[in-house]
């Protein structure tokens, strides 16, 4: 990487690649738990609902739970988190990352080479995947595009990379697990039609909402492209635990390979870095993260 | 070429399913479940017929809010 003149020489790539790397090598044992664990809760919810166990209701209020849970894992499997080039464990990112997004019915090799293609050409409105989502002008269009399905464009983005090949066999890879997502739920309607209804569908409504609103739009939210320039530090009226710490998402698109629950720490010894790169609201990166909330009423 | 056709049914004509279908029959548990229209032999005409044109308003606007 070409380095600005500007950048004193202690703030180096090279030196920052170091210090990221040592946050880039633990095993991600709790995104495996919360995956896994999540689509099993959702699982088991269907026979404790249907032998009048559990309440619909109650049935309803965990499997959205779950469908805000699902998403993370998942991306921590997009980006190779769990072998961490390891041959012999890129099988656990496939079982992790297809398995938890049951809950959200979405395929993970689509969500896996669009994110891959967010992180290439983040901000860049033809070829970013995510650009709809986070230069919305407001939350609300954001909620409206996501329930009825407008922001997912992804014959659009097979059109735009129609020249890569490993892309486009993703994408065809993809297509009978998204047939599956279409079909499930027509199928298990026509059974039971509360419960598909109130422990799937609408769930799975609610765990994208909450993911596109905090995982794509508030990170983005007004930046521009350049690797120091796509992704902001921001603080919000939610403590941080509510939303997955995105506040801190800006780390994660400097270095995907730090673990989630590794960057506050991540964070803390790179902060001088963030400052002197001109992050996005790095100079309100507080000194300590580890129990902050990073509310900003 | 059948796989392709059948994408393209689904890609064009997937919101009508989805409302004809899904839709349709959660307004008709809600109708029998509820007791409205009970003992009518059309209960199931409007619930599909709903769900059917909520489907295909959304398929002519291309969206569905």
């Amino acid at each position: 990487m070409k380095e600005s003149p500007e950048i004193a020489a202690e703030f180096s790539f090279k030196n920052e690649k170091v210090i990221a790397k040592s946050f880039s090598q633990r095993f991600q044992w709790e995104m495996i738990l919360i995956g896994l664990g999540q689509a099993v809760i959702w699982l088991s919810l269907w026979p404790l609902v249907l032998n009048g166990l559990l309440d619909l209701w109650a049935g309803f209020l965990i499997a959205s739970l779950c469908a805000c849970f699902a998403y993370l894992p998942s991306h921590e499997a997009q980006h190779g988190n769990y072998s961490r080039g390891n041959p012999k464990l890129r099988w656990l990112d496939s079982l992790v990352g297809h398995i938890t997004l049951i809950t959200l019915k979405f395929p993970y090799h689509i969500l896996r080479i669009t994110h891959m293609k967010h992180h290439a050409y983040t901000n860049d409105p033809e070829k970013d995947p995510d650009y709809a989502n986070a230069h919305n002008t407001s939350v609300f269009k954001v909620v409206k595009n996501v329930l009825d399905g407008s922001t997912v464009q992804f014959d659009k983005y097979l059109e735009v990379f129609q020249n890569d090949k490993a892309f486009v066999n993703s994408f065809h890879q993809a297509i009978p697990i998204a047939l599956f997502y279409k079909a499930a739920p027509l199928v298990l309607v026509v059974f039971f039609p509360f419960e598909t209804f109130l422990l799937w569908w609408l769930p799975s409504k609610i765990g994208s909402v909450y993911t596109t609103v905090f995982f794509s739009y508030y990170p983005h939210l007004g930046t521009s492209t350049g690797r120091y320039q796509n992704t902001r530090f921001w603080s919000h009226l939610m403590p941080r635990f509510f939303n997955h710490s995105m506040q801190l998402h800006f780390i994660h698109h400097l270095h995907p390979g730090i673990g989630h629950y590794d960057e506050p720490k991540a964070i803390e010894a790179l902060k001088p870095f963030l400052v002197a790169r001109k992050v996005p609201g790095a100079d309100d990166i507080p000194d300590r993260i580890t129990f902050n909330p990073l509310i900003k009423i | 070429m059948f796989v392709e056709k059948f994408l393209n049914h689904i890609s064009n004509w997937g919101k009508l399913w989805f409302g004809l279908i899904f839709l349709g029959n959660i307004f008709n548990e809600i109708l029998e479940k509820f007791n409205i229209l009970s003992g009518s032999s059309y209960v199931w005409v409007l619930s599909f017929g709903l769900g059917a044109l909520i489907g295909l308003i959304g398929k002519i606007r291309g969206a569905w809010l």
